[in-house]
């Protein structure tokens, strides 16, 4: 099996400790930083459909990711200026009032993977906020709000309506338990999606 | 006519209820036992454990503190020195409420209830965040056990005392293990780590005189119901109607009753109405029957987050009782 296979093959079931090493052999095999990263971006994608399917869990995915960043940390050094990868800035957060943030972190992690580069404002984040942090971050192509408690719902509301008045030219995406592709539809978000992995795609598909 | 009790032990044993089981109605719930600190609206309190719990006032409830500064468990591999479970209270004084409050249940009418929360899988979360508690089980697995064996030992040390104390019939325990589309974890590492940990527990109320286990887990969780059998639950409290409660009754109900099916989200909201709390009621009612099912919101207490639905939805199952009997 190639180096680059492995690599892939690992990040799926989250080797982390095996990782940094492998990466390393597989650019000395000399695969580029850029082969790599995307064979470990297709893993995520994987691991993100089986996630939506119900066939792993939260820890699955966990250590998937971990895996991946440890591998990014190896690529890094390597990568830097190159953007040709980069999906723009997504900046994402949990609404005002609500600090549940399993799901928002599962769902940054995801569309980290895809290829955006992640601005996490955390939990109870206020709708200027997220308009200020468009302005504050450079290339921000969408904004990503989380909300968990049907009493947060208004919150919601308000952080995409506040986005979309600031005139800024960002897709906002929307998820949560509370959340429907009828409610994100009314409240004037791009997008919606039910998971972590299905949201990595529908982040994609809105900003190319 | 039956009594609270009694109407509960036809329902789940399948014999002849002669209504529904109204909600909480058959629990008298001793809340008075020393269970630990809890932060109220607008307090910030750290308990036995070290765990820094917050309730900023203008929310709906409280949650554990998670930066580095307040994590308890910052390594697992040296939980041994990080982790120190609180004395279990001991005194006749700690007790007397509780034991005044058991003393005053009329026994054949409704069940002597003792509340424990958090559960073990929520402790773990609770003590070093729900990220590293769920890669721990992967990293880690071993100092993981130990972890949750040691958290085991406090229970039972406490599980003592509360049967000494106040000779519960019954325990509501929480401890979620799921969201409300997924449980947290497989079910293979379920087993693993959290089926022995539990076996050990409600086996000993069981030893104990306890004739009832009710557990709750507000979530999806139709994948460990098989484990939930095995354990020693009679009730599963807070099941969603993601699971597909009809479905399960008709496959488990002679082994395990479920409590619910009536979601909290979509009835308990600020802006509710007795017409929507009617609506999923009855669909409750009607959809899983009179045999091995509890009509009741998914919240793990008997009340609301926002006033009037619980008593609002114990009004509906009223009324519908007296139709459908
Ligand atoms: C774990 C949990 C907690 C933990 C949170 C820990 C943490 N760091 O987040 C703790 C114990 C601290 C907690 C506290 C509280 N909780 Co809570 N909690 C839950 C629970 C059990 C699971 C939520 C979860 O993490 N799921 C796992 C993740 C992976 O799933 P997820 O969050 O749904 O996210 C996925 C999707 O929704 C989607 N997604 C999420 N965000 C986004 C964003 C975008 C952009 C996209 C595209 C997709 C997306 O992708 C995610 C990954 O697949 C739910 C019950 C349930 N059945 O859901 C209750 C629940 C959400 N909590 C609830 C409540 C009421 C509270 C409290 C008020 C206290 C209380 N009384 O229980 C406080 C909240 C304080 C506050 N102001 O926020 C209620 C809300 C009820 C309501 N009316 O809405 C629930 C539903 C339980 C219930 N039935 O009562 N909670």
């Amino acid at each position: 099996m190639s180096k680059i296979q492995e690599v892939k093959e690992k990040v799926e079931i989250g080797k982390t400790k095996l990782i940094p090493g492998l990466v390393q052999e597989a650019l000395d095999e000399g695969n580029t930083p850029g082969e790599i990263l995307q064979a470990m971006v297709d893993s995520m994608s994987v691991v993100g459909e089986k996630f939506s399917s119900g066939e792993i869990f939260v820890p699955e995915m966990l250590i998937a990711a971990k895996a991946m960043s440890k591998g990014v940390d190896v690529l890094r050094p390597l990568m830097a200026g190159d953007t040709a990868t980069s999906l723009g800035t997504c900046i994402i957060g949990t609404v005002a009032g609500d600090l549940h943030d399993i799901g928002k972190n599962l769902v940054s992690m995801m569309i980290e993977s895809a290829g955006f580069t992640i601005v996490d404002l955390g939990v109870d984040v206020p709708a200027e906020r997220f308009v200020a942090a468009v302005k504050e971050n450079e290339n921000v192509t969408l904004v990503a709000c989380s909300g968990l408690l049907t009493t947060t719902m208004p919150a919601l509301k308000e952080a995409v309506q506040t986005i979309k008045a600031s005139g800024l030219d960002v897709k906002v995406i929307v998820g949560g338990a509370p959340v429907t592709p009828a409610y994100a539809a009314e409240i004037g978000a791009d997008g919606f999606a039910p998971d972590a992995g299905s949201a990595a795609v529908k982040a994609k598909e809105l900003v190319v | 006519m039956l009594t609270k009790r009694q109407n509960l032990m036809e329902t789940i044993k399948g014999g002849n209820p002669d209504r529904f089981v109204n909600q909480y109605e058959f629990m008298n719930l001793i809340m008075e036992a020393p269970l630990g600190e809890m932060a109220g609206p607008g307090q910030t309190i750290k308990n036995g454990w070290g765990i820094t719990f917050s309730w900023p006032a203008d929310q709906l409830g409280g949650f554990p503190v998670h930066d580095e500064e307040h994590k308890v468990l910052k390594d697992i591999t040296n939980w041994k020195n990080q982790v120190k479970a609180p004395a279990v209270a001991t005194s006749d004084e700690a007790w007397a409420a509780a034991v005044a409050h058991a003393n005053a249940v009329d026994r054949s009418e409704e069940f002597v209830t003792a509340f424990v929360a958090p559960g073990i899988f929520e402790m773990t979360h609770h003590l070093m965040s729900m990220e590293d508690a769920l890669m721990a089980l992967y990293e880690e697995p071993e100092d993981m056990h130990d972890l949750i064996d040691y958290l085991v030992e406090y229970e039972l040390a406490y599980a003592k005392e509360l049967i000494n104390r106040i000779h519960p019939d019954c325990i509501f325990h929480h401890d979620d293990w799921g969201s409300q589309r997924s449980s947290f974890v497989s079910p293979e590492m379920f087993a693993e780590f959290f089926l022995p940990a539990y076996k050990k527990i409600y086996g000993f109320y069981k030893e104990n005189g306890v004739e009832l286990i009710v557990h709750h887990s507000d979530s999806y969780g139709a994948n460990l119901i098989p484990f939930m059998i095995e354990m020693g639950i009679d009730i599963w409290q807070g099941v969603m109607t993601t699971n597909n409660v009809p479905e399960l009754i008709e496959k488990y109900g002679k082994q395990i009753a479920f409590m619910g099916a009536i979601d909290s989200g979509v009835v308990d909201f600020p802006d509710w109405t007795p017409e929507i709390v009617a609506e999923y009621t009855e669909k409750a009612c009607q959809e899983c029957g009179k045999l091995y099912f509890i009509p009741n919101l998914t919240q793990g207490l008997n009340f609301s987050s926002f006033p009037g639905v619980y008593e609002e939805t114990t009004k509906v199952i009223d009324r519908l009782s007296k139709e459908m009997f």
